[in-house]
């Protein structure tokens, strides 16, 4: 397990570290914030003072440098737009990501695994049909339309939910859970359904089921283990790009998360921010994969041999 | 007895793992829920208590800092509400009142002198006295800050400014100024003890509200001033949001979640809870007149006549708008009634491209139409429609959308090299109510946000600057016209309107300073069947 997992970590850090380098450099093509920053009347010296103040005036690979060597320190730099420390920014805003991912998620792979599941119980009968049919739906429509969508109709027409915002109770999590859960739900229920068909169709239960053994115990505890492999790893990388959609639904409903602080950042041209945000971002993303990939080997041995060396 | 078949070598612990550390999971995740989103059933305005004006902006404010108070997004939040200027202008008349100052007089020729208010003191208990004002114009004005209102306001200018009493103050500038008190009331007045250093997050000033907190990323409170000098606003609290979603916040005020949304869009509010106002806001594109086939008059003069811009108006911006034939809208001084918008004449146009042509104008040179996402609303069908309209005329047109960091490379000096022709859709808001403040930047030869002009016509400029009263308001007529004959570095599109969301729970007449700065002290709950 230890040469496994030190095999995963080498093979996913390689991505890290060109995720990292790359933004850092395209984030440097967009051009200076100098315009942003300062007033139409601004010397050329003041210009100046601003761009060697905040380490513009350097080369990229020396910009890289210095930034590479604060980070190694945990120093990420100071926000352009706010004055405050770029990694605290982060720290804060990244929580709140976190807890709607990883809400949505463990939504998105339990209703799965039950829609997928009845689905594949019975190929080809009604439910199944629906089934498929309201996953590749769900797995089509564009989160911004469903977003605005949800606010049209359970904000404001129904009256049930709010429109926007965090400060609230539970109703406040469903439309932005909603917005996030939708995608990953209609490809989980296609992979759990899939996944399960072939297993469903395997010896040993045909062998259990000749056995008189009860189909809920051959569905949910013979063939489902043998399933949930590639569920966890289609779930993985849907986690991933979770981030992508926060940016969407942070956007739209207000949230203070990782997604809205990368955009604004962008924006803004708060370059401390930005590679902040990427860098824990990332890391975060490195060990979900690792996270992803135990639990994969812990399911299935024969991951652990089929890693290369 | 019932069977089970092992399917796989793998211990059963592995799967009691797997089941625990999913519970795990989720009820970590729900517990940190709970935490997030604590008891505040009000949602991230506040309920709608008739205590609490709520307000739902556009975005979050960069920075609270008065200095930035020219900054839209700052100073719809600051200005007159936290802090306040000397004077204040009447954005319907025009006129300047007094607000920290009581009377003001040019003393000199270079020279101003302004009575301090008496009886005011600042949020923090301290008295507001003539000192502070000559501080808080100097840290706006001549300090190292890089404040924007020192850009926006003052361009190069210095002042010297002495507090001869505490209730007298005198500015003096390096040359005649007879718009002095108009720029003066762009400078917030903070008290003596402000950084000078540093840009403050949280400001001090006379206002009737104050700041009681800002959760960034989430809203900012104020709290109504119990000592403020002049009538106590009827709120006495106030909240601000913000969501970039016109749709949202149109749906926050018809939920009833906001009795306030900005920059509503015509597609997304409903007409009952909404008020249209001028905003000030003159779109029109600038065209580089530096480059082929631009630096050609007759291809600028095409352009402005192959817009239709009652077109545009009526199917794209909702009729809120009207069609521009000069870049400050009325009201300001300086704004030229006799200008009439340029008819949408398609052959004409296209006739004076090909005569161009003819003379060896290479009009088939590929223009770069720029703009800014999210100026306005509709502005990517605007941009399509423009682009359309001028290769109806024979120029060969792409566009590029941007955003702000990118669009003010190609709106600032020193403007982008080797970028070929560009025409850029620009929103030019002339809020100080005066056509200097226009001309100087974008007029002007070498004005910041200009890409070329005439010696002519910058003499005109600088005469006009000089006058005041009913010459002045001649002179920048007359610059503005001059413009549209000799110069034509803009090819205007309409002067724009503003789509306010309002509450049926309160009363409030948005006017064209609303955009920049919305005073909340001008708001009141409403009565029974009154808006």
């Amino acid at each position: 397990m230890t040469s496994f997992l030190r095999k995963r970590i080498v093979s996913s850090a390689i991505p890290l570290v060109f995720v990292v380098l790359g933004v850092f450099c395209l984030a440097r093509l967009t051009g200076s914030p100098v315009d942003l920053y300062l007033p139409l009347s601004a010397t050329a010296q003041q210009r100046a003072e601003f761009s060697a103040a905040h380490g513009f005036d350097d080369s990229i690979p020396v910009q890289l440098w210095d930034y590479l060597a604060n980070a190694a320190q945990l120093d990420f730099g100071t926000s352009l737009r706010t004055g405050e420390s770029a990694g605290s920014m982060v720290l804060k805003a990244f929580p709140v990501t976190l807890q709607l991912a990883g809400m949505t998620m463990l939504l998105a792979i339990l209703g799965a695994l039950l829609v997928g599941s009845l689905a594949a119980y019975r190929p080809n009968s009604l439910i199944d049909r629906i089934a498929g049919l309201l996953s590749m739906t769900a797995a089509s429509i564009p989160d911004f339309w469903f977003a605005i969508m949800g606010v049209l109709v359970f904000g404001v027409g129904l009256g049930w939910l709010p429109t926007s915002g965090t400060l609230g109770g539970p109703e406040i999590w469903v439309l932005p859970i909603a917005t996030l859960l939708i995608r990953p739900f209609g490809v989980l229920v296609q992979v759990v359904r899939g996944s399960m068909v072939g297993a469903l169709s395997a010896p040993y239960v045909k062998v259990a089921r000749s056995k008189g053994a009860d189909p809920e115990r051959v569905v949910f505890g013979h063939a489902l283990r043998n399933s949930i492999t590639p569920v966890l790893t289609v779930a993985g990388d849907l986690t991933v790009g979770l981030v992508n959609g926060a940016v969407i639904v942070e956007t739209i409903f207000g949230w203070p998360g990782i997604g809205k602080l990368m955009i604004d950042s962008i924006l803004q041209r708060d370059f401390a921010v930005l590679q902040a945000a990427v860098l824990i971002t990332a890391v975060t993303i490195f060990a979900l994969n690792i996270l992803v990939d135990v639990c994969h080997a812990l399911i299935d041995p024969r991951v652990r041999q089929a890693v290369p060396a | 007895m019932k069977s089970s078949v092992p399917s796989s070598p793998r211990p059963e612990r592995g799967r009691a793992h797997t089941v625990l550390a999913l519970l795990a999971t989720g009820t970590m995740l729900l517990t940190s829920a709970c935490a997030v989103a604590n008891s505040d059933t009000a949602g991230d305005a506040g309920s709608a208590d008739g205590r609490t004006l709520r307000v739902v902006l556009t975005q979050e404010p960069p920075t609270l800092e008065p200095c930035e108070s020219s900054l839209t997004a700052t100073g719809v939040v600051v200005r007159s509400n936290i802090t306040e200027p000397l004077v204040e202008r009447d954005p319907t008349s025009g006129k300047l009142e007094p607000l920290l100052a009581t009377g003001w007089r040019q003393t000199k020729p270079t020279t101003w002198t302004f009575d301090i208010r008496p009886g005011v003191t600042f949020q923090n208990g301290r008295p507001f006295t003539a000192k502070d004002a000559a501080f808080s114009i100097d840290r706006a004005v001549n300090s190292d800050l890089a404040c924007n209102v020192d850009g926006y306001v003052f361009g190069d200018a210095k002042l010297d400014v002495r507090a001869v009493s505490p209730t007298r103050l005198t500015v003096t500038t390096e040359k005649t100024d007879p718009i002095l008190p108009l720029r003066l009331s762009f400078v917030e007045i903070v008290p003596r003890t402000t950084d000078t250093k540093a840009k403050v997050r949280i400001p001090i000033g006379t206002g009737p509200y104050a700041v009681k907190s800002w959760q960034t990323g989430v809203s900012i409170s104020l709290a109504r001033n119990a000592d403020y000098w002049g009538k106590a606003p009827a709120y006495p609290r106030a909240r601000y949001v913000w969501r970039s979603d016109a749709s949202v916040r149109a749906a926050m005020i018809d939920k009833g979640e906001a009795d306030i949304a900005t920059a509503l869009d015509h597609t997304s509010a409903e007409a009952g809870n909404t008020v249209a106002y001028p905003n000030n806001e003159t779109t029109a594109l600038r065209l580089d007149g530096r480059e082929a086939p631009l630096d050609d008059i007759r291809v600028r003069k095409a352009i402005g006549m192959a817009i239709d811009r009652k077109g545009i108006i009526g199917a794209l911006l909702g009729g809120l708008a009207k069609p521009a034939a000069q870049l400050v809208p009325p009201g300001v001084v300086g704004h030229n009634d006799d200008l009439a918008p340029a008819p949408y004449q398609e052959a004409a146009a296209r006739a004076l491209v090909k005569q161009a042509a003819a003379d060896g104008v290479p009009v088939h040179r590929r223009i770069t139409l720029v703009a800014r996402n999210g100026m306005f609303a509709g502005i990517a069908e605007v941009t399509e429609a423009l682009q359309y309209e001028m290769a109806r005329v024979g120029l060969n047109v792409r566009i590029r959308m941007a955003d702000t960091a990118t669009h003010l490379q190609y709106q600032l000096r020193p403007l982008p090299r080797g970028v070929g022709p560009v025409a850029l859709l620009i929103m030019h808001g002339n809020q100080a109510g005066d056509a200097a403040f226009t001309t100087s930047q974008y007029l002007q030869s070498d004005g910041p946000q200009s890409t070329f002009g005439t010696k002519d016509l910058d003499r005109r400029i600088a005469a006009a600057d000089a006058l005041s009263g009913k010459a002045r308001q001649k002179a920048f007529a007359d610059v503005l016209a001059y413009q549209n004959t000799s110069v034509v570095q803009y090819a205007y599109l309409a002067h724009m309107r503003g789509l306010l969301g309002l509450s049926p729970s309160v009363r409030y007449r948005p006017d064209s300073a609303t955009g920049d700065e919305m005073r909340l002290s001008e708001v009141s709950p409403a009565t029974a069947g009154r808006r």
